[in-house]
């Protein structure tokens, strides 16, 4: 038992914007429920800077969590040139959907591609499944 | 073994790219050819198939469509939803179900490709093919669009790298590829060091206004300061456009509040040159829905039939209905909304009579009352869808199934309320 446990995991406000990938696209058509769409699903790209803030590795997992919803995905570095700090990015999918706030402002569209999450770190916890989503 | 000399449609996403060539052996489809990665993974089929059941229990088809039919019958609003996935054919039927039972009729392009869509059909939107593309365009900008993943072969065999009738030397000399996206995507890359505008989330509006401004002559601002060089460089690019076209993706559907800034600069770069948008439809047959829902009603999506009158609006969304547990029951066909809708909205699908048909297993079918397997379109059965850019294509069965088409459930289910 270290001090460690007792200090709260660092926390990020994060503006999560969403995008699509084929690769993740085609191993949904494949399997839905198979191992390489929760892979390439379960996942959130980061900028350097929020790696840093949140105290975590690459290949870490992280709690995204906000008023709708919670799930533990892998975290990863965007790779992008321009810095995003803030702003981070994951593939459309029911892991980033259980997260999408569903007021619409009366339009009918919810901020598929525009929402905020909370995120900490889950170092250890295990990556949530696409069947414990639904 | 034999090579199949026919070509084939793929029905992987709206391009409906007619150039696949399939090896049979035994009837079963053994190899496709030409198809991208993931038409290629949604002709060879899904590794879980759906399975004709009733509350969980394997049934024959006969006593899961008559429960179908029951549940339609009992309903005072169902919902009938999804078709983006669906042919032409189960998409009338299932409109004319929705009439029969009084219900609610919505489809993908209500959270999607809608709002533009609807201003092609309603004519204020200037469009074109991608045939066209592919033969005139010179200037094609990829706004909150990303081809690569979203739809593979589109820049390869429309927009940008083809040998057109009046671009024959391509993409090197004749063609200029844009895009103007909030991050450095795939596409982005492709379009060159100089070819991305990167905006940041939400700016699309501002940014639309910014470059009416340029192409006015006028100093184009931005309240996030986007490099006013840059702009009066791209609006002098596309003033010089003989065939312009923009491919509208959800990236800036999302941005917009209203499409007022879009007609802004359509009406701009039509007044200086000539532009077309084309509206990146994902599902292969989400316009044909669209265009046969417009036909019966004037509306192309988000409708409730009450007797004869016909109500229309965002409160008869799939989104709203769920939301407000408008719905007492639900058809879900060609859609997996529990995979595509936020989680808090569809949780209200488990509340309600849930009917699911779909060649494969879905995350809304694991919740459902009854599933119903129909035949992969474009596989195992044909029909006719119609491609993002509003072309009717002719969908050829492949190889033999003991499916039923949804078409023909759609029928059965009609006839039997």
């Amino acid at each position: 038992m270290g001090f460690g446990q007792f200090l709260s995991a660092p926390e990020a406000k994060l503006r999560i914007v969403t995008y699509r990938d084929i690769f993740q696209d085609s191993a949904k058509v494949s399997s839905l429920f198979g191992e390489d769409y929760e892979k390439l699903s379960a996942v959130i790209r980061l900028d350097p800077k929020d790696i840093s803030k949140l105290a975590i590795k690459e290949g870490d997992t992280l709690l995204l969590k906000n008023a709708l919803g919670k799930v533990v995905v892998k975290a990863l570095s965007s790779g992008y040139e321009k810095p995003h700090s803030g702003t981070a990015y994951m593939v459309n999918s029911p892991w980033s959907n259980a997260l999408v706030p569903e007021d619409t402002g009366g339009t009918g569209v919810p901020e598929f591609k525009d929402f905020e999450v909370l995120a900490s770190s889950a170092k250890g916890a295990k990556i949530t499944g696409i069947r414990e989503i639904i | 073994m034999k090579l199949d000399n026919n070509y084939y449609v793929c029905t992987g996403c709206a391009l409906l790219c007619d150039d696949i060539a399939v090896e049979l052996e035994g009837g079963k489809l053994t190899k496709v050819h030409t198809a991208c990665r993931k038409g290629f993974a949604f002709m060879k089929g899904c590794s879980s198939p759906m399975e004709c059941t009733v509350d969980g229990k394997k049934t024959d088809l006969g006593s899961a469509i008559s429960e179908a039919a029951g549940i339609l019958r009992n309903a005072e609003r169902p919902l009938i939803f999804g078709h983006a996935n669906s042919s032409s054919g189960a998409q009338k039927k299932a409109i004319g179900i929705a009439r029969k039972t009084n219900g609610y009729i919505d489809d993908t392009s209500s959270f999607c490709q809608g709002p533009m869509v609807e201003a092609i059909m309603e004519g204020r939107l200037k469009t074109c093919t991608l045939d066209d593309v592919r033969h005139k365009a010179d200037v094609i900008i990829y706004w909150g669009a990303d081809p690569a993943n979203s739809h593979p072969r589109h820049m390869s065999r429309y927009s940008y790298f083809p040998r057109g009738k009046e671009r024959q030397k391509g993409w090197e000399e004749d063609r200029t590829a844009i895009t103007i996206d909030v991050r450095k995507s795939d596409t982005a890359e492709i379009c060159g060091e100089n070819g991305l505008y990167q905006i940041p989330v939400k700016g699309d509006a501002e940014f639309m206004d910014a470059l009416v401004s340029a192409l006015s002559g006028k100093i184009p601002k931005t309240s996030y300061d986007f490099d006013k060089k840059r702009v009066l460089e791209l609006a002098s690019i596309l003033k010089k456009a003989k065939f312009g076209v923009i491919f509208a993706g959800l990236g800036m559907v999302y941005a917009l509040d209203d499409r007022e800034p879009l007609y802004r600069l359509m009406d701009k770069l039509n007044s200086v040159s000539s532009f077309h948008l084309i509206p990146m439809a994902g599902h292969y047959n989400m316009r044909g829905f669209n265009e046969n829902l417009f036909e019966e009603t004037g509306y192309i999506n988000r409708v409730k039939f009450n007797g004869t009158e016909v109500l229309h609006g965002p409160e008869y969304s799939v989104i709203e209905a769920l939301r407000q547990k408008a719905v007492d029951a639900a058809l879900v066909i060609g859609a997996d909304p529990s995979s595509s809708l936020p989680r808090s909205v569809v949780r209200y699908l488990e509340e309600i009579p849930l009917i699911v048909i779909d060649p494969c297993q879905t995350l809304t079918s694991l919740k459902a009352n009854v599933t119903i397997p129909c035949g992969l379109v474009g596989v195992e059965t044909g029909g006719s869808a119609i491609r993002m850019d509003g072309v009717e294509v002719e969908l050829k069965q492949i190889t033999d199934t003991d499916r039923l088409s949804d078409e023909e459930i759609m029928t059965r289910i009609s006839e039997a309320l």
